[in-house]
This record gives C-alpha cells, sequence and structure tokens, in this order.
C-alpha cells in the first residue's frame, strides 16, 4: 500500500472531482447484489418472521455495510488495483477519488451500517456485520491477499455470512439453515475466483498477489477446482434434504450441481491455449449464475410461497 | 508541506466541467441526507408502533 494516490506531482494540493456513480462504485454494486440476495434468502428460510419495513431496513444495512467493506478494500487495495487489468479503471487508481475519501467515505459508512442494523434488528445481527466488514477488509485485505494463496478461500467466509446475518435479524440467534448457506457460499468461492485466477494470473502476478495458479501452478490450482466443485455440489443440495428447499430447489440444485462438477472438469483436461480460456471463462460465468440461481430459487420457495415440500431426510 | 519541503501550492481553478461534477455530487448528497430522514422516520414509526402516540401532550 503506498498514499501515492492522495498526492498530486509538484506539490499540489489533491481536490476530488468525484462524483455520486464514484463513491456508488466504491461499493462494488455487484458484490452488494449478491449480499442483498444471500442475506434476505437467510432471512426468507429462517424459522420466524420480522415485520417488512425492519426487514428492508435490516437488508439496506447489510448492503451498505458490504460495500463499505468493499470501499475499504478499494482503499487499501489501490497500488495493486492500478497494476491489474481487470480494476485498474476503479475510482481510486483512475484518480477520481482520494484515498482519504475512500477511507473516510469506507468508514462512515461501515459505522453507520452496523449501528443501524443494531437499532432495527438485534445486537448479534449488528455484531456479525461488524465482524464481517473486519474479516472482509482487515483479515482478508490487509492480511490474507498479499501472503496466502489460501486468501480466497479463507476470505470467502466474508462473502458467506450474509445468510447467517439474515437469519439472525429474523430469528436473533443462528440456526442449521444459514450454516448451509453459509457452507455452499464458502465452497462456491474458490472453484469461482480460481476459474478467473488461471486466467488472470498474469495480472496477479505483475501486482505480487500468491494466487494459487501463481504460488501452485495451474495443474494444482485445476484439481483443487475440481476438488471444491465436488464437496460443493452435495452440499447445495442439503436445503431440500432439510425441508427448507423445495422440489424446484432439489431439481435446479442437481441439475446445475452437475453442470458446475463437469466444467469444473472440462477446467482441469483442457490445459492449454484458447480451449483452455474457454473452460476457464465458462465455469467461471456459470458459477454466478449457479449461485444467484440457487438462493433466487430457495427465496421464491420461501419467500413467494413456491415451495413443493419433500419429505425432511435430515435436519 | 509537500515532499519537497515547499508548502502545497493552491490547485488549480476549477473548470466549468469540474464545478458542473461537483454540483451534481452536492445534489446526490442532498437527496440521500432527505432519504435517510425518511428512512429514520418511517423505522422508528414501525419499531415503536402505536405506543408513538401515548405520550402526554
Amino acid at each position: 500500500m503506498s498514499a501515492a494516490f492522495d498526492t498530486h506531482t509538484e506539490g499540489t494540493v489533491a481536490v476530488s472531482t468525484g462524483e455520486a456513480r464514484d463513491f456508488f462504485a466504491l461499493l462494488k454494486p455487484r458484490v452488494m447484489s449478491l449480499v442483498i440476495l444471500t442475506a434476505l434468502t437467510g432471512m426468507a428460510t429462517a424459522p420466524g418472521s420480522v415485520h417488512p419495513v425492519l426487514a428492508a431496513a435490516a437488508l439496506l444495512a447489510i448492503a451498505v455495510g458490504a460495500g463499505a467493506s468493499g470501499c475499504l478494500n478499494m482503499w487499501y487495495d489501490a497500488d495493486i488495483d492500478a497494476l491489474m487489468s481487470r480494476t485498474a479503471k476503479r475510482p481510486i487508481p483512475s484518480g477520481r477519488i482520494l484515498r482519504s475519501e475512500a477511507l473516510a467515505f469506507g468508514l462512515t459508512l461501515s459505522v453507520g451500517a452496523v449501528l443501524v442494523l443494531g437499532l432495527v434488528a438485534n445486537m448479534l445481527a449488528a455484531g456479525l456485520l461488524a465482524f464481517t466488514i473486519f474479516f472482509y477488509a482487515v483479515v482478508y485485505s490487509m492480511w490474507l491477499k498479499r501472503s496466502t494463496p489460501q486468501n480466497i478461500v479463507i476470505g470467502g467466509a466474508a462473502g458467506a455470512f450474509p445468510p447467517m446475518i439474515g437469519e439472525a435479524v429474523v430469528t436473533g440467534h443462528l440456526g442449521w439453515h444459514s450454516l448451509v448457506l453459509f457452507a455452499i457460499i464458502f465452497l462456491w468461492t474458490p472453484p469461482h475466483f480460481w476459474a478467473l485466477a488461471l486466467v488472470k494470473s498474469g495480472d496477479y502476478a505483475r501486482a505480487g498477489i500468491p494466487m494459487m495458479p501463481n504460488v501452485a501452478g495451474p495443474a494444482a490450482t485445476r484439481r483443487q477446482i475440481v476438488l471444491y466443485s465436488l464437496l460443493m455440489a452435495p452440499v447445495a443440495v442439503l436445503p431440500a434434504l432439510m425441508g427448507f428447499g423445495g422440489l424446484i430447489y432439489l431439481v435446479a440444485s442437481v441439475t446445475t450441481g452437475l453442470a458446475m462438477i463437469v466444467l469444473a472438469f472440462r477446467v482441469w483436461r483442457r490445459t492449454e491455449g484458447e480451449p483452455a480460456v474457454k473452460a476457464a471463462y465458462s465455469l467461471f460465468g456459470f458459477s454466478i449464475f449457479y449461485l444467484f440461481l440457487l438462493f433466487a430459487v430457495l427465496l421464491a420457495e420461501n419467500g413467494l410461497g413456491l415451495m413443493v415440500s419433500l419429505p425432511k431426510v435430515f435436519g | 508541506m509537500s515532499d519537497n519541503g515547499q508548502p502545497p501550492r493552491a490547485p488549480a481553478p476549477f473548470s466549468g466541467e469540474d464545478m458542473a461534477r461537483r454540483r451534481r455530487r452536492s445534489i446526490a448528497l442532498a437527496l440521500v441526507l432527505a432519504g435517510l430522514v425518511v428512512f429514520f422516520f418511517v423505522v422508528t414509526l414501525v419499531k415503536t408502533g402505536p405506543a408513538i402516540l401515548n405520550r402526554p401532550l
């Protein structure tokens, strides 16, 4: 990390020219949309109910908290973001927002989101949100990301917490439902990110980030993608066996889970040239669709009354 | 003080485009603040419920 993005050359005072959309971009809106979906699903599958206005307020607080952690991540990573093609156009490396502004913005939103969630929901939900922000901004961004190839495996927990926060909002405690949803996102993260890392390994090497393909090599990464996919697909079926996913979820999770495994094996087998790049991009793209689909179906079944119940196997 | 020990120089005057950008940013901030007022008002009503009317006048 360096202060290069706050000092202009020749000792001139830096003045921000960022617009509202630049500040919004600091919140990583695409990640935020996934957090909204998974937190809402956590609320919908939780045993209990909450006033719709309070649920919406809590969801807003969770989304803003997630956005704040993304903002703090961009504040800390501005130096390496500038070196990678995927992130060079972000508001800080492109010079539209000052690092000091991003830090102030991220901290303000973090404190505000946690306080609001504590007021509209409960202390457990607020505490979990605070821990999630800390985990992503400090444990992942400041520590793991630059020090170990397991960065996105452990750091993936930050992205997996929202369903637990959602359940805590509704019930005031944590149960098996949100733990299973946590496990699905946690196991989904490595194949998702490593598929991208295989293609962008040059970018990560230039920035000095020890991603799995750069450290253990592409072959070991491909093997681990297959292993995590084989673990993830059965875990993703658990909601149907535990009674909070219905028939539609069972069909969706089995078919798309098998597709994930097929695409993971394709990544494993195609190791050279354009076919390898295509296979990695296919897995990366499909993994996003897969997670959105699983959570959207669970949400529709539990929130819109589309559940066709199945016999409960366990849980 | 800047890196070379000299006092920092003032930034160049804002261009018309800079001013327009800052104006749009100020308007967005005003809208967010107005939204927060409505947000806290509605949440307070819902959290407190009918008891909000139960106070000495």
